[in-house]
Parts: C-alpha cells; sequence; structure tokens
C-alpha cells in the first residue's frame, strides 16, 4: 500500500513523461501552444473512411481520440467551436470571456428551468475543461448502486472496482493535486495540494469549530512545473481559460499527444447528422457544416461526445427511416434522465478581508455528506466547496437576493470582506427531466434543443439540507451575515448506460445497443450524478471504453 | 492621471486605489479588452430612440448611477446595447419568454406604458422616485405576469444585463478594491487579511 502510494510521487521520470507525453510537447518558450503541431496535424479527406470520427473535442472526445491515436487507428475530431490559443484567445478577465461558452440558441422549460449556455457548456478544442475549475473528484462506490442501495436513481452496468484503474490513471495524466482524500474509496494524490487562499482558509475554520472534517483539493493543476507547463501563478481566473496551462484542459493534457500520434482535429466544422446505411445497422459517418458548406466524413466506426444537451439533440435530430424518432431511440431514452446539481451558494461577511478572488475558486471540500443518511429526511446528499465568485459573478449573487441600486452597490463595495461556498447537490434521475426537439430552428436550420427540467420533493430537502450546513459553516468561522441563493451546477444524462437496451441507451463500454459501430463518449451516459464534479468520471468512463475497443480490435495500449 | 470611480455614492473605502495603476503588468490581449471598455462606445445599433430613454434611466436606476451630470458614468446603455446589437447573449430562452434581444424592447415598451397609464408621461420624463416605484412594483410581482411576460425573469434578465456591463468595468473594480487581470503575476500573499502591495486595504469596513 504504501508503496503504491510513493510511486505516485518516485515513479520514474521517463513513465511519467511517456505517461504525460502532452505536457513535454507543449513550447519550451513564453508560448502556450506549439503551432507546428497544427501545422503539422495530419489531414484526411471526406472521402477517406477513418477509422473512427468522434463528435466533440472535450473531456470525452480529446481522451477517446488521444487513446486510440496511440493506438493506431485513423482518428477525426470534429469540433464545432475554435482551436483555441491561451496566448491570444483568451484574457485574464471575467466579462470578456463569454467566448468560451456555447450559446447557441436553445429553450429552457418544466417548473425548475435550468440556465445554460454559461459554465454547464464549452466550445472549442477542450470544451468546457477549458473554463472548468479543474475540480476532480471521484465518483463514490456508492454511486454505481443507489437503485440497490437507496432505492433512489439507478444502478450503473459497472462497478466501482472496474473504474478504479481509471481514475487512477487520469487523476496522473491531468494531473490532480489535493490531500490525501477520506471519502468514498479513500485514496492520495500524485500532487501536494495547493496553498489555501482566504476563502479556502474560512471554510477550513468553520468545518474545523463544527468538527466536519475538510479536505484541500483535489484539483487538476499541477503543483510546480511540470513539463512544460508552468506552476500555478495564483490568479484566481480558472474559470476564463488557464492562460497559464498549470490548469489541466483536454487542449493541453490529451490534444497535443493525439496530435503527435496522427489524429485530425477539425474545427469549426458542425455535425448536423450521424449517418447510417439504409437499413439504420451501421453508421457510417457524419453530415456537418464547415464554412457554410456541407460535408460528409465516411467513417468505420462514429463516437458522440457532443454532452448532455447536444448529444441527444444530433441522435434526435439524425432520425431516420429505421429510426423514426431519433438515432438509438427504439425504447424513448434519448434525450431522457438529464441531471443537473443543486448548487446553493451561500456567502458570509467577515470583518477581515477575505479577498476570494486569489487562488483557484475551488480549493476546499467536504464530501462527508455525500451519502445517504438514514437520519435525514431524504435519499442521496451533498458536498460542500468553496467558491469564490469574481465580481461580475458576485453581484448576480447579490441581486438574485433582490438587492439592487444603492443597496446593490453598498453591497458590492463589501467585495473583499464575503466569503462563498456552494454545494453539489445530488438531484435525481427523472425521466421526464428531458432534452427534446423545439419547434425554433438555429442559423444552420436545425431544430434547437428544449430542456425541460422538474425538481422531486427529494430534490428540494437535499438543497435546503445543503443550505442549512454551509450557512453554520460560515457562522462557525465567524461571519456576521450570510445570503443564500439557489442555482445548478454541471450536466449529465440524456443518453445513459444501462444492462440492457431497455434500460440504456449505451452500455458499460460505451457502446449504442441499436447501432454497434456507435458510440456515446461524454457526460450524457451517467445514469445518476452524485455529488462530484463530473469530468474525471467522464474522462474514466471514456479511457475504460477506449481500453475495451482497443483490446477487441487486438491493438494494446494497457492499464499501468 | 486621477483615479475615476462611478457616478453615485462610491469611492470611499478605497480611496487611492486604481486598478488601471497596474495595467503595465497585464498581459497585452487582457489589456486590450479592459482599455476598449475606457474606449468611445460604438454608436446605439439596437435600442431605437425610445427605448434608449427608458433603458438609460433603468440602468441609473439599477445601479444607482444617480450623481450629477458632470460625474463619470459606466456607459451601460451602449454596453448592453452593443452585446444585444451582436447577439452576445447566453444563447438560451425561457419557454414562455421570447429571446433576450425581444424580451428586452417588450419590457422597456411596458415600463414606458406603465409611466403613461400611472402619470400621463414617458418612463423617462418621471421624476427617479417615480420611476424607482414602477421599477420596484415588476420587482415585487414576482411570481406574476406582467405585461404578459413573467415579472421575476424580466427583472433577472434586466439585473443580468446590468450587473455583468458594470463591473466589467475597471471604474468598477477601482470602487470595490478588486484589482482586475492578474496575467501573468498572479498573487503570492494569499489568505485572509493578507495583501500584495498593489492592493489597498478597506479604509471604510463598514458592513452593508
Amino acid at each position: 500500500m504504501i508503496g503504491k502510494y510513493l510511486r505516485l510521487t518516485a515513479g520514474s521520470q521517463q513513465a511519467i513523461r511517456d505517461r504525460n507525453a502532452s505536457a513535454w510537447l507543449l513550447p519550451e518558450d513564453d508560448r502556450r501552444f506549439d503551432h507546428g503541431l497544427l501545422e503539422r496535424m495530419r489531414r484526411y479527406r471526406d472521402e477517406d473512411e477513418v477509422d473512427i470520427a468522434i463528435v466533440g473535442c472535450g473531456a470525452g472526445g480529446a481522451v477517446l481520440a488521444q487513446r486510440l491515436a496511440h493506438a493506431g487507428w485513423s482518428v477525426v475530431c470534429l469540433e464545432a467551436g475554435p482551436f483555441w490559443d491561451p496566448d491570444t484567445h483568451w484574457v485574464s478577465d471575467e466579462g470578456g470571456s463569454h467566448h468560451l461558452y456555447w450559446t447557441e440558441p436553445r429553450v429552457i422549460s418544466g417548473s425548475d428551468p435550468v440556465p445554460l449556455g454559461s459554465n454547464n457548456s464549452g466550445r472549442g478544442v477542450g470544451g468546457s475543461t477549458v473554463h472548468f475549475a479543474g475540480y476532480a473528484p471521484r465518483f463514490h462506490p456508492s454511486d454505481f448502486r443507489t437503485r440497490s442501495l437507496d432505492g433512489v436513481g439507478a444502478d450503473w452496468p459497472l462497478d466501482y472496482r472496474e473504474l478504479r484503474p481509471y481514475f487512477e490513471r487520469i487523476e496522473e495524466e491531468l494531473p490532480v493535486a489535493g490531500q490525501f482524500w477520506p471519502w468514498g474509496d479513500p485514496h492520495p494524490y500524485p500532487h501536494a495540494p495547493h496553498p489555501v487562499g482566504g476563502n479556502g482558509e474560512v471554510f477550513l475554520r468553520g468545518a474545523a469549530a463544527l468538527g466536519i472534517p475538510a479536505r484541500v483539493g483535489p484539483v487538476a493543476i499541477t503543483n510546480g512545473r511540470f513539463g512544460n507547463r508552468p506552476h500555478c501563478v495564483y490568479r484566481g481566473f480558472c474559470l476564463q481559460g488557464c492562460k497559464v496551462n498549470a490548469k489541466a484542459s483536454t487542449l493541453i493534457t490529451h490534444v497535443p499527444d493525439a496530435l503527435a500520434h496522427g489524429a485530425e482535429i477539425r474545427t469549426e466544422a458542425m455535425v448536423t447528422a450521424v449517418e447510417t446505411d439504409p437499413e439504420g445497422r451501421r453508421a457510417t459517418g457524419v453530415r456537418y457544416l464547415r464554412n457554410g458548406r456541407e460535408h460528409r466524413q465516411r467513417a468505420r466506426m462514429v463516437a458522440v461526445a457532443g454532452y448532455a444537451i447536444e448529444t441527444p439533440r444530433l441522435l434526435l435530430n439524425s432520425a431516420n427511416r429505421r429510426f423514426p424518432q431519433g438515432l438509438c431511440n427504439d425504447h424513448d431514452l434519448v434525450g431522457r434522465y438529464v441531471m443537473v446539481q443543486g448548487a446553493p451558494q451561500t456567502s458570509g461577511r467577515f470583518a477581515e478581508e477575505v479577498r476570494a478572488y486569489k487562488a483557484p475558486p475551488p480549493e476546499v471540500t467536504t464530501e462527508e455528506f455525500y451519502e445517504t443518511d438514514p437520519a435525514r429526511p431524504y435519499r442521496r446528499g451533498f458536498a460542500v466547496q468553496n467558491v469564490a465568485p469574481l465580481p461580475i459573478t458576485w453581484a448576480e449573487h447579490i441581486a438574485a437576493q433582490g438587492h439592487w441600486g444603492h443597496d446593490l452597490r453598498r453591497y458590492l463595495q463589501d467585495y473583499v470582506h464575503w466569503a462563498t461556498l456552494g454545494a453539489l447537490c445530488e438531484l435525481l434521475p427523472q425521466a421526464d427531466n428531458r432534452v427534446t426537439l423545439a419547434a425554433e430552428r438555429d442559423r444552420y436550420g436545425l431544430p434547437v434543443a428544449e430542456f425541460s427540467y422538474s425538481q422531486c420533493d427529494n430534490d428540494r430537502a437535499v438543497i435546503k439540507a445543503a443550505r442549512t450546513v454551509m450557512e453554520d459553516i460560515l457562522c462557525a468561522a465567524g461571519a456576521t451575515e450570510v445570503l443564500t441563493i439557489g442555482r445548478y451546477a454541471h450536466l449529465v444524462g440524456g443518453c445513459r448506460m444501462g444492462a440492457d437496451p431497455q434500460s440504456g441507451v449505451v452500455d458499460a463500454d460505451l457502446r449504442s445497443f441499436a447501432i454497434p459501430n456507435l458510440l456515446v463518449t461524454d457526460g450524457s451516459v451517467l445514469p445518476t450524478q452524485g455529488s462530484a464534479n463530473p469530468a474525471l468520471t467522464i474522462m474514466a468512463l471514456v479511457d475504460r471504453a477506449a481500453q475495451r475497443l482497443i483490446s477487441r480490435t487486438g491493438r494494446s495500449w494497457s492499464v499501468a | 492621471m486621477a483615479r475615476t470611480v462611478p457616478s453615485g455614492d462610491s469611492g470611499h473605502r478605497f480611496p487611492d486605489f486604481d486598478a488601471l495603476d497596474q495595467a503595465r503588468a497585464w498581459d497585452p490581449v487582457t489589456s486590450a479588452v479592459v482599455f476598449d471598455r475606457l474606449a468611445l462606445q460604438p454608436d446605439l445599433r439596437f435600442f431605437g430612440p425610445a427605448e434608449e430613454a427608458v433603458a438609460s434611466a433603468l440602468f441609473d436606476l439599477l445601479l444607482a448611477q444617480e450623481g450629477p451630470p458632470e460625474q463619470p458614468r459606466v456607459p451601460v446603455l451602449q454596453m448592453v446595447d452593443s452585446r444585444l446589437a451582436e447577439g452576445q447573449t447566453d444563447g438560451w430562452h425561457y419557454q414562455d419568454m421570447p429571446e433576450d434581444g425581444e424580451a428586452w424592447r417588450r419590457s422597456l415598451h411596458a415600463l414606458d406604458q406603465d409611466a403613461r397609464e400611472r402619470h400621463g408621461t414617458c418612463f423617462a420624463e418621471l421624476t427617479a422616485d417615480r420611476q424607482r416605484a414602477l421599477v420596484q412594483r415588476v420587482q415585487d410581482l414576482s411570481g406574476e405576469r406582467w405585461h404578459d411576460l413573467p415579472a421575476d425573469r424580466v427583472w433577472s434578465l434586466w439585473t443580468r444585463y446590468a450587473c455583468t456591463a458594470f463591473y466589467a468595468h475597471p471604474w468598477a473594480w477601482n470602487e470595490i478594491g478588486f484589482p482586475g487581470p492578474a496575467y501573468p503575476r498572479g498573487y503570492l500573499r494569499l489568505g485572509v487579511g493578507v495583501r500584495e502591495r498593489w492592493e489597498h486595504p478597506d479604509r471604510a469596513p463598514e458592513a452593508p
């Protein structure tokens, strides 16, 4: 056991370099991306039948592209957004980062509609990992069996142990920094925890006063220089895209290595349909728009990785004679069971200056309330993290409390005195929380997604409990006033995996039941969402699916 | 150059603090984006004259930029107009609301209509107190409909756009003690009660 932990920090340099090749493919000079990689990128023609066409280059798509390119597959990854250059495309500024989000038109409805387009979306190479906080907790073993254990949600078609080696490998590839993790399946992290800013310090103080265990991490930010990735400078703009290259995004952790192994990442390419043979038995490629013209990329296999809204939308928009209700939708599951985490946010006022804008916005966590507690009136639970909003986000927090005019200005002038905590509440999967096609069309002439969302009683009870815990922690730390607002975070589900075609769109290997050479490789496959940020789990599932795919075809890329 | 703070009750907590003093430590791409906000804003392209009159008064109220006319004003009206003209929205809209641009037009007309019905003149002609009362009424209608729009969603639309514009502006950072961009220098001094030398202490720390 001890040997295994030491290996995390004292392994051979060459092994680390081989595993994290992307970090050494970044430039050694003052540029943040090697444009030579793009100039030398292999480029396929539409009529070439490539081994796989991947739709979307975010957490799932980029990992799949890198794995398969490594194994010698011919890979084209089609991405609707641009190929980012952190130096020239990103700014250390909150208001100037709107272009990092997916802002195509969408309709939201239901009794508790979920705003989209901002932090729960992404575009361009790296997808939402470009602007995610880098928070990378694992799901707990219990997350895979909530139906059996708690009578709610759904059991996954695989269990935690089957995913553990992939969690470990992705944690090393990002790499993740944090304290030894005591919750779920206890485990260490490859990098030591980062120093804590004022907001995290307040959280630790309040939690200690109440006897609630809290830990620093786990965040996918290298602690110290890593390959050609510089160390973090604690500037606090993680959510605006890391100009430093310290925070992981697949743009710097997997894409460089994918390109070096012959993958093509075709940007500004909006996929409009997955095509099949006339009988609908096999996927034959994708139809996409680029420079205003329609193209078709032929492929022996297709993987859709457009996330919880765009993946179901694409499958629904790909309806054909064999699948009149949408591709892979024989059992009316495509677009259903979309989930968001309830993310109430509590700010507390302190006499001291907290200056929450410095250091990574989430740094400290407690998962003490993660699982079902029989003494509480709800099933499943929540995690608490600090969130550290920048001025615009904090103004929205204050405005959401009803303050405006002089009141609003007065609260904002007090900005440096406030610390903020955010919860991630496990809201339950419900069939009617779903993506459908609206009558409205986008600029390509395609029906846009409508996302309907309504909470159930258990959801409301969990959110209420999280709010009480956050207010208690801040008061115990010395807050003189607390303000809580309701909001949501993350998006998963919509193409859930299941044990059979009646319970899932895809199987545990992320292959669709209906079309064997069509995969879904993103967060939409999650049957439940836990109270953890989903990126690490999405990447681990895709890593596992890639491994299984490669071993079925006799090419190897083994788990260390 | 003397520091600038926005119109209204401003500037007593960080009296000498000017985020722009550190602009030489910012990367050029970020600098360009921030300094753009200080440049002359484009002429209005989205709001028509009647909408401009209501929106201008509404933004002054929502953000309390109510100082005398000679005081500098964060050009919120122009910043919002640019966003709407360029379609720089978040993309989504509620099923029971039109898209953002149309929602802005309709809600501004509705506010003007309230002014005419209650006071016989347009919104912009009213005293600040009367304007404030009409705006407050929309907030108080939360959960109900107002001119066939859900009042709470109109309220959220107004405050969201207003806050996003105002707190993107370096003059607003000056009054709240926020240093703005921090790349490539970053921060070394983290933690409660700890400051870099370019971060100024709060000189009038009173809870709101």
